[in-house]
């Protein structure tokens, strides 16, 4: 197995293309091969192998790998498994298509070594991931789809534009850029900056996520902002800025979560919570930072995309998805709940789950760094992450009663078997690297010296939980959905958008008016066209009874097209009538009249 | 069920409690929150309410708005 090296994309576009070939029932084959195999290749990858192919005048490194691009590596072709597995009993091949796509797209940008590499794959992975969107063919899918995929392109040019502007200078491979300034400095940032979901630049993951398919929206949730995550930690270790956006990113997600009814919208502020802990850690930027970083990452790929299977059941199941529409199917699905907890454990940080192990890596080193702000705020943000992740969410929708607005009882059809097996395997990993996080530790980029379960931790994490929940319990009336949406930064496009809509629309019925009027013209004209000299033919029959006659005799109604011969004059008359006015202009001239 | 639930809350913070008494080492803390014992279960409690407080706050007076907004004119 050692000599065997192959980029663990090419399988993942593989299956892809044998789901394709193959009929729909022999999906499995695809789904799962390509997935298995690009895990397998994943793990057999040397670190230290680098492919290198000519392309213009560059050395393109399309396969380059270190140690932070192989732990990348790792939890993107496990999740891309488990995803594939939850996907299974989907008959649609054109989202697994999709999928497949998306996840070769990232694991191309982990292990690009060159910047037109890592191009290449960022926007594969935009183009293939609005189809999860679209699949769902609902408007508001299709809608939320095309504004996707537009701050996607908007993101992806100008990183595009960092990137032309770094390659002019002669940085083809993909180096880090910390304490450059200039615009390719910031180019680059805010294009990885959107991906990653920074706060005021995030809009787009919240309004996209929750529109997605169920199986697709898993999808999702793991891969573009913790690609962007793996660029950040790769281009802009130690960028002070990314310490406070990291931070406002952990607590706007909290707040927002807070008003927020539709489920995996909850979820998905949540992403926005998690990955600033993530933004944070880059910012620090010390090993330390950096390992809490891609750890973190590693776990929240787990514990997020389970949560977003968790709630993808339920509307797999019951067909809502607010908060203020369920409530009281704790008992019809049992294991979904049971399961759900498990990641809901995890995202919280309870000791013996995953979020645990990696979350306390980058508040420690926020400590460590002495930043005191910023351990605070973090510690607030756990808080946050409990109460809705580990209990609002849950609590509304399983147990709550939310279902007292006329609608019709809960129906709830069942789950396929693939669903479980996936859920039941992020589960497990979430547990299993919960209990023995020295797995993962083994896997981080820098050498790590740090003891998650000392008595302290275990014993304040617990305190801070069960505050939490005694807050709840406080508060449990007052944190029911509510029927509404959130404003946040999407109003800046969206609510412009419309109005253009707007003056387009107007522009639109001038338009229309002009060219009504212009057919009513036409219409009115082409009778002139036909035969100019029978104009008025008609109201002639219909005034004389004698005119009407002689037209009839002479073969003459108003269809009669124009024929010059039947007008023309004798040779003679024209010759004489010619000669008369050319007589007549002599005389005028001549006397000068 | 509830009962048990307020018991089982209660005896958490007491038994970490008296175990925090135990371990914490005030001489090993970076910030002065850390020397604080069950300080966790004070910034829990208050942040939690904090958090919803604040946020319902920002929702009521500026975010939140009917579910067909984007939709209207």
């Amino acid at each position: 197995m050692t000599e065997f090296t192959m980029h663990p994309s090419l399988f993942l576009a593989a299956g892809a293309l044998a789901v394709i070939l193959l009929p729909a029932r022999l999906r499995y084959i695809g789904l799962l091969g390509g997935p298995l195999l690009a895990l397998l290749a994943v793990f057999s990858l040397q670190v230290g192998t680098t492919w290198t192919h000519p392309f213009l005048t560059y050395e393109l490194q399309v396969l380059k790998v270190d140690a932070l691009s192989r732990v990348f590596g790792i939890i993107f072709s496990i999740m891309a498994l488990l995803g594939a597995t939850y996907a299974l009993h989907v008959l649609n091949r054109g989202e697994h298509v999709a999928a497949l796509l998306y996840a070769a797209g990232s694991l191309g940008v982990v292990f690009a070594g060159d910047w037109l590499t890592l191009f290449f794959c960022w926007e594969v992975m935009a183009a293939s991931s609005v189809f999860l969107i679209w699949y769902r063919r609902r408007r508001e899918s299709l809608a939320a789809g095309f504004r996707y995929l537009m701050v996607h392109f908007v993101g992806g040019n100008l990183l595009l534009g960092g990137i032309l502007l770094l390659m002019s200078q002669g940085n083809v491979a993909v180096s880090a850029l910390t304490g450059a300034e200039g615009p390719a400095f910031w180019l680059v940032l805010i294009g990885v900056g959107i991906n990653a979901a920074i706060v005021p630049l995030h809009a787009w993951l919240t309004d996209a996520y929750p529109e997605g398919t169920v199986t697709g929206s898993v999808f999702l949730s793991a891969f573009t902002t913790k690609v962007a995550v793996y660029v950040l930690v790769r281009v802009f270790p130690g960028t002070e800025l990314l310490i406070w956006a990291g931070v406002i990113m952990a607590l706007y997600g909290v707040v927002y979560a807070v008003l927020e009814n539709d489920a995996r919208r909850l979820l998905a502020y949540h992403i926005i919570s998690q990955v600033g802990y993530m933004v944070a850690g880059v910012g620090i930027g010390t090993e330390l930072a950096l390992n809490g970083t891609v750890a973190h990452a590693f776990s929240h790929i787990l514990y997020k995309s389970l949560l977003f299977m968790g709630a993808g059941a339920v509307i797999y199941a019951t067909g809502r998805s607010k908060l203020t529409e369920l409530g009281g199917i704790a008992k019809l699905m049992p294991w979904v709940v049971v399961l759900y907890m498990i990641g809901g454990f995890s995202i919280s940080g309870v000791p013996l789950f995953n979020g645990f192990i990696s979350k306390s890596i980058i508040v420690y080193a926020a400590g460590v760094s002495h930043m005191g702000l910023v351990e605070i705020l973090l510690h607030l943000a756990s808080v946050g992450t409990f109460l809705h992740t580990g209990l609002k969410l849950p609590y509304f929708m399983f147990v709550g009663d939310g279902k007292d607005r006329g609608l019709p009882p809960i129906t709830v059809r069942k789950i396929p078997a693939n669903m479980y097996v996936a859920m039941a395997g992020g589960a497990l990993l979430c547990t299993l690297y919960g209990i023995v996080p020295w797995l993962l530790y083994a896997e981080l980029p820098y050498p790590l010296a740090y003891e998650p379960f000392t008595t302290l931790k275990v014993v304040a994490t617990l305190q801070l939980l069960t505050a939490t929940a005694a807050g709840f319990w406080l508060y449990l009336k007052k944190l029911g959905g509510e029927p509404t949406i959130s404003l946040d930064t999407d109003w800046f496009y969206r609510k412009p958008a419309a109005k253009l809509n707007w003056i387009l629309d107007a522009l639109r019925g001038v338009k229309g008016t002009v060219e009504a009027w212009g057919g009513v013209l036409f219409q009115a004209a082409v009778p002139y066209v036909h035969n100019p000299l029978l104009v008025g033919v008609g109201f002639l029959r219909n005034v004389s009874y004698k005119a009407a006659r002689s037209l009839e005799q002479g073969g003459w109604t108003e269809k009669t097209v124009y024929d010059e011969h039947r007008h023309r004059v004798s040779t003679q008359l024209n010759v004489f009538f010619t000669a008369l006015f050319m007589g007549a202009m002599l005389l005028v001239l001549y006397t000068n009249l | 069920m509830k009962r048990w639930l307020l018991i089982l809350m209660f005896a958490i913070f007491a038994v970490t409690f008296v175990i925090d008494l135990m371990v914490r080492d005030p001489a090993q803390a970076h910030f002065w929150w850390e020397k604080i014992y069950g300080f966790d279960i004070i910034f829990g409690f208050i942040g939690c309410i904090a958090i919803v407080i604040v946020s319902k706050w920002f929702g009521k007076v500026f975010a939140q708005r009917d579910e067909d907004y984007y939709d209207k004119r």
